[in-house]
This record gives C-alpha cells, structure tokens and sequence, in this order.
C-alpha cells in the first residue's frame, strides 16, 4: 500500500513534503543516519540508493536529508555555485531514476498524478491518430521525433521495452515549462509545440519533470542562501555538513576550479561580466546607486578575495591586509563612481561610507581589518535581481546564458581560460 | 504620403482638436494607472519618465496641455508606476520595424520609411502573430502602428509573468534563428524555421547572397536563377538539395544557414522583447517624427497607412 505521502519522494516541494518538514525534529535532535544521508545522497551513482521505499520512515527519511543537504550547500555556498549545482544535479538524476523506476514497476499512475500538480498534461491516443486541438498529428512526425530523441541519446539498437520510451505519448502546456525555459534547461525551438502543447515521449516526461525539481532545489538553495544573509551564521551543523559534501566535489572540477580561483589577488577586467563592464564605465542618475553600491562593491570584493566554497562572513578570514581594500578594491570602486554622470559621491557623499558598509567594515571612511564584520559582507546579487533592479546594466551576451550570478559568469571565463592555457 | 516632422502647432492642433481616449486601446486603458509614463516633450528623447495617471481624464490634461513631441507606456504593470516599483508583469511584445528589416524592396534608407517597406514590415507582423496563434496557442494578440512599423503586443495572462530569458527563448523561436535539430518535421518549430528562411531567401539578391563567406559569383546566379525550386526544397525541409548545387561545399552550406539565420534575427528588434521595463509609444498618440498616428491596427490584413494620417496631414495634402 502506498500512503499519499510517496509523492514526496518524486518532488520534494510538495504539500506532503513541507507536511513531513514541519513535524522533523530540530537540527541539533537529527539522527546521525540523516545527517550521513545529506551528504551521500549527493553521491549515489546507483539506481538501487537513489529509490525510496514504499513505507513512511524511508520517505521521512528522504525528505529531512533533501533539506538538509539544500541548507547545508547554501551555508558554505553561494546560489548557483558549483556545489549549488552538483547537489541539483544530483537531485535531477535521483528523481529521473525514480520515474524511469516507477514506470518500469507498472506505477506510472503514480508518477502522473504528481506530474500534473505542476504540468497539465494530455496522454495522446494514437491509434486513431491523436489531435492537438483541431490539428492532428502527422504519424510521420512521431516517428521523426522517436528518432531525434534515439539519436540525441546515441541509442542504435533498441528492444521493444525502451523503444516505448521513445514513442510520443503525453502533451504538456510549454507555459506550464516557463521555469525551464528561463533557467534554459529546456528550448523552446526543439520542442514540438502544437496549439500550445509540447508533444513529449515517455523519455522526456522524466527529463522534464526532473529538471523542473532540479531548477526548484536551485532556487531553494538561493533563497536559504538570502535567508542566511539576512539573519546571520548558519549553524555549525549546516556548515559541517556543507563542507562534507564539497569535499566530495570530483577531482577533475576541483582542479579546474583551483586553476580558475588562484591566486586569489590580481583581477582580470576582460573576464568581466557585460554588467560588470558597464557598471566600471559609469553610469547615469538612475542607475547609479545600485551599479556601484550594490554591483561593483559586491562583486570586485569577492573577484579579488575569492572565498567561495567556505562559509563566509568576514573578509578578514581570508585576507591578512587591509591595503587589499585600500588599495585595490576601493580605488576601482571610486573611480567608477566618479565616472558616473553625475559623479555619484559630487552629490551623495555618504555613500562612500555605505560602499564600506557594504564590504563588511561598518560605516566608515578609513576601514581597518579589525573593523571587518563589524557589517554584512554583501554577497553579489543574482542576474535576475539585477535585470529587475537595472535594466539598463544588463545587456546580456552569449555566456550570460550559461550563468545566473556575475560572479560566476567570472569564475567560468577564467576557469575556460585556464583550460586553454593549459591546451596550448 | 510624404512622412515630415510635425511642427509644434501641428502637435498643439492634434491633441487639442483630435486625440481621443476612445483611441485608447483596452488593454492600456483598463491598466492606465499601473503603467509608467514617458514622454519626449521637444523632440530631444524620452526623458520625462516616472509618470503615473489615475485616471485617464488626467492623461487627456497632460496631453492636450503639453502636446509633447512622443507620449510612451511602459509594457510593465507595476505597484508604484511613478518609482518603477513592485513589478507586477509585462505584455509580449514584438517590435518590427520598417526603417530596420534587413531586407527590404525599397531604397529606405537611414531612418526613412515608405508605404513599401511598412507594407512589408506589416506582412513580417501577421507572420509572428501566426505563428503565437497556431504553436503557442496565443489569443489576445494586439497590433499596433507606430508609425515606422509595428508593434505586436500579447496580453496572455500566461505569458505576462515571464522574465528576460523566456522572452529571449520566444524570440528565437518566432524568428526561426536557430536551426533545427530535424528540418524535415512536418509541424512545430521546423515548420516555423522552414517559413522564415523561404521568407528570407525569397528577398535576397545576389549581392547579397555574395555576402555569405565562400559564396561564389556563379552559384549566387545560380540560386537566384532557380529561385522557385530553391523555395520548393526549403519549404518541403529538403535543404539537403541546395547541397548539390555545384560550388556549395558543406562550409559555404553552413554559412548559407547561418546567414540565414542571422538575417532571421533582424526582423524584429530582439532587444524590445526581453526588455520588461520597456517604453513604448503610446497606441493615439502622435508620432512627431512622420507625423503619424500611433494607433492600435483592428484589421492588419487590409490596413492602409493612410488610416494613421492625423487631420493636420490630410489637410497639407489637400
């Protein structure tokens, strides 16, 4: 018998879930077992760890270790981080083994009815040729897209079983994929959208579902990471957990990363995200406040200092000299607003004192390293909050959509490049 | 008609004499206080923004008293219009204009437009709408003249929350520049890229086929020369033909495609679609620069600029 709770186990951010959260017991009353499964969880490799059974405990089990895996990333992280991604991809591929299982069992009912919580969806009839509004669909076409989806998985030889996988079989609304879309997870051009259904197979209808989980565990992430940043430190159980689980990082990400990342000091203007760009050319009255308070301060502090994949709080942890801001970071955030029309500080003086702020030194004019975390360190905000906050900073080009925050659109220029270097 | 600057008596006669807020379309004038409003007030660019009208008795004050130059609304629907705060959502919007198209019949140029290429800017129009209509199943599609072109505006509920990078993605498709993983499906987007490229190729000369990197002279004669059977085997998915016409190697086919697609691209200002915050020309105002109405078109198919001339202009040509 399987309890309405098991919905759980396919999305997590479902009513039965949050139900399952708010009876779990407080952090520092979580079994060892959880705490253990929060990080090997972001590991499995094996269809046989990623399936939960069938009773409440495992379920339970399942969800507190899902939430605790989240925070413990957004304490040591930032939102979509390396480590923000490997515990979504991790969560996609998890819950993608789930389906693919579930339907193999015979419980695809089961799978549908938490699908269609968050996608309306059609099943298509096909003997008698199935009809998307008043346009049928051409029997031709299911084959072509049967093939393009064997061919995109590089499947030649197929046996009846997985062939059913790759047979158009649901319809779902593309609006309902709008999460997709914007973190293009999904592109709109290779769908196959009629009267505003996106004909999909078997295959598909998992990949979508478990990217859709995928992108809402992200954006769960960012919002923890918002929430810690608002009200302080996150526990140490939090932050424990967090650097056991980047401690598993694969190597190979790892050493492209420290290739990237060090030596944390000279910065590399040409690396820079189109905002960033910008924002360092001056801007104008609208504009002016948020690109050099809020953008620039943020994001060339963290370029320079590079503290990511630690919990961070002061810049002081990570720097032993205050000439590092004196001299290297506050200059260039001068300039710029003195470049801004009009210059920003000719008639908001105080904002010089804010930029400091911002940086973690309170509100002062001549910041010294013991005053660090006497403020919040500011971390550098989202692309989304940028676009919505000044749009006429955000002139995205090509790898902008790739990234979601400024500050990794940086880190993967360098990491790109330092992978060249290394080719040449 | 010849398209002149208004002069500021002529701005002053147009919305004392002739503006109406029955000009209004509905879906600006049931959300005219959630909107932010622009204006350009002596030809010298929009830079009187944050504005908001309660009603729209006091838009019709703001207008008849100022005869601004350009009067603009946002796309967006905000709670604080007059801050550009708490943005609620934005109309879809697609900007095509005449004086932009990357191909056109006339010889326009710089920022001059005429019936010829409005005609074609219109056609360029009706096919996105078509296209929102048939795969997106899209409804509440607006059209707008704006006087150099047209503006297509969507007020779908379902497509009114979207940020930047879906709109980007809506972009692409109703363009069709991006190539398809399988040309030959008979619907969706590979029908959709089929028609913009036959809509491409059917315009382009040889001159401009020679701007293809490794296009020759002999096989652009040749293309333009078979013109109609290389619309018949783009328009049946067989884009594998033009493979074989002599001189087309796989690079210069590559290119071809991507020529075409970039061309695809240009049809409409991309930049005005993933821009939520936009302002755009306000549908019964006056576009000083032609002297032409901006005004929401009912029917594009038998649509005559003419309809947009303000009085003022008729009567100089009479």
């Amino acid at each position: 018998m399987i309890g309405p709770e098991y919905a759980a186990a396919l999305d997590p951010f479902t009513r039965e879930a949050k139900e399952l959260v708010r009876k779990s017991p407080p952090l520092d009353k979580m079994p060892q077992k959880i705490t253990d499964l929060a990080v090997e969880r972001v590991k499995w490799r094996s269809g046989r760890d990623m399936v939960v059974n069938f009773d409440i405990e495992a379920v339970r089990a399942d969800i507190f270790s899902f939430y605790l895996t989240c925070q413990a990333i957004a304490a040591v992280s930032y939102p979509y981080s390396r480590e923000s991604r490997l515990v979504s991809d991790a969560t996609r591929e998890t819950i993608k083994y789930r389906m693919y299982d579930l339907f193999k069992r015979g419980y695809e009912e089961l799978c549908l009815e938490v699908v269609q919580r968050s996608f309306k969806f059609l099943q298509l009839e096909r003997d008698d040729g199935a009809k998307l509004g008043n346009v049928e669909i051409p029997r031709e076409d299911y084959f072509r897209l049967r093939d393009r989806r064997l061919a995109e998985d590089g499947v030649e030889i197929v046996d009846d079983r997985v062939l059913v996988q790759y047979i158009p079989k649901y319809a779902v609304r593309w609006t309902d994929l709008a999460l997709l879309l914007k973190h293009r997870r999904v592109e709109l051009t290779k769908l196959y959208l009629v009267n505003g259904w996106a004909v999909i197979t078997p295959r598909e209808l998992w990949d979508l579902f478990a990217g859709f989980i995928s992108v809402k565990t992200e954006e769960y992430i960012a919002s923890v990471y918002e929430r810690f940043s608002d009200t302080g430190a996150p526990s140490k159980l939090l932050t424990d957990i967090g650097e056991r689980i980047v401690s598993l990082l694969p190597p190979e990400i790892g050493l492209r990363e420290r290739f990237a990342r060090v030596p944390p000091g000279r910065l590399r203007p040409e690396f820079f995200p189109p905002c960033v760009k910008k924002a360092l050319a001056g801007v104008g009255s609208g504009a002016r406040n948020y690109a050099v308070t809020v953008l620039l301060t943020s994001f060339l502090s963290y370029a320079r200092v590079s503290p990511s994949g630690r919990a961070v709080s002061r810049m002081a942890d990570f720097i032993g000299d205050i000439s590092v801001v004196r001299n290297e970071i506050a200059p260039l955030i001068f300039e710029s607003a003195e470049r801004c029309n009009p210059p920003l500080f000719k008639d908001q003086p105080q904002e010089k004192a804010n930029i400091f702020y911002h940086l973690g030194f309170g509100m002062v004019l001549e910041p010294r390293l013991e005053d660090s975390g006497k403020s919040k360190w500011y971390r550098t905000p989202n692309c989304n909050k940028i676009a919505i906050a000044t749009p006429a900073l955000c002139d995205p080009d090509e790898f902008c959509k790739k990234i979601k925050n400024p500050l990794t659109y940086y880190y993967r220029q360098l990491a790109e490049h330092s992978r060249l270097r290394a080719g040449d | 008609m010849q398209l002149r600057e208004a002069t500021p008596e002529e701005r002053l006669q147009f919305y004392k004499e002739e503006w109406n807020k029955r000009d209004l379309p509905d879906f600006i004038l049931h959300t005219l206080s959630l909107r932010e409003f622009g204006f350009d007030l002596d030809g010298t660019g929009p830079s009187h923004r944050y504005n908001q009208f309660m009603t729209v008795e006091q838009l019709a004050d703001f207008l008849r008293n100022k005869a601004p130059y350009a009067a603009y609304a946002s796309v967006a629907l905000y709670e604080q219009p007059s801050m550009r705060k708490g943005w609620l959502k934005s109309e879809l919007v697609f900007d095509v204009d005449a004086k932009d198209l990357p191909l056109k019949s006339c010889s326009c140029v710089g920022g001059a437009v005429c019936e010829q290429c409005l005609n074609e800017a219109r056609q360029v129009a009706i096919q996105f709408a078509e296209t929102m209509r048939s795969d997106l199943d899209l409804h509440n599609i607006n059209f707008v003249f704006s006087g150099r072109g047209f503006h297509i505006r969507v007020t779908d509920e379902s497509v009114m929350a979207f940020e930047q990078a879906e709109r980007a993605q809506l972009v692409e498709y109703i363009t069709g520049c991006v190539i398809p993983t399988d040309v030959t499906i008979t619907l969706g987007y590979s029908r959709v890229f089929r028609g913009r490229v036959a809509r491409t190729f059917e315009r382009l000369d040889e001159q401009r086929l020679l701007q293809v990197h490794g296009m020759r002279n002999a096989l652009a004669q040749q293309l333009v020369k078979e013109r109609e059977r290389v619309l018949t085997a783009i328009r049946a998915g067989r884009l594998s033909d033009l493979e074989n016409y002599n001189g087309m190697g796989p690079k210069t086919f590559r290119n071809l495609l991507e020529f075409f697609i970039r061309l695809n691209s240009e049809f409409t200002d991309g930049k005005v679609t993933i821009d939520t915050k936009r302002i755009l020309r306000l549908p019964s105002s006056l576009h000083s620069g032609v002297s032409m109405k901006c005004m929401l078109v009912r029917d594009m198919e038998r649509f005559s600029i003419e309809e947009a001339a303000p009085k003022f202009v008729r009567e100089r040509m009479q």
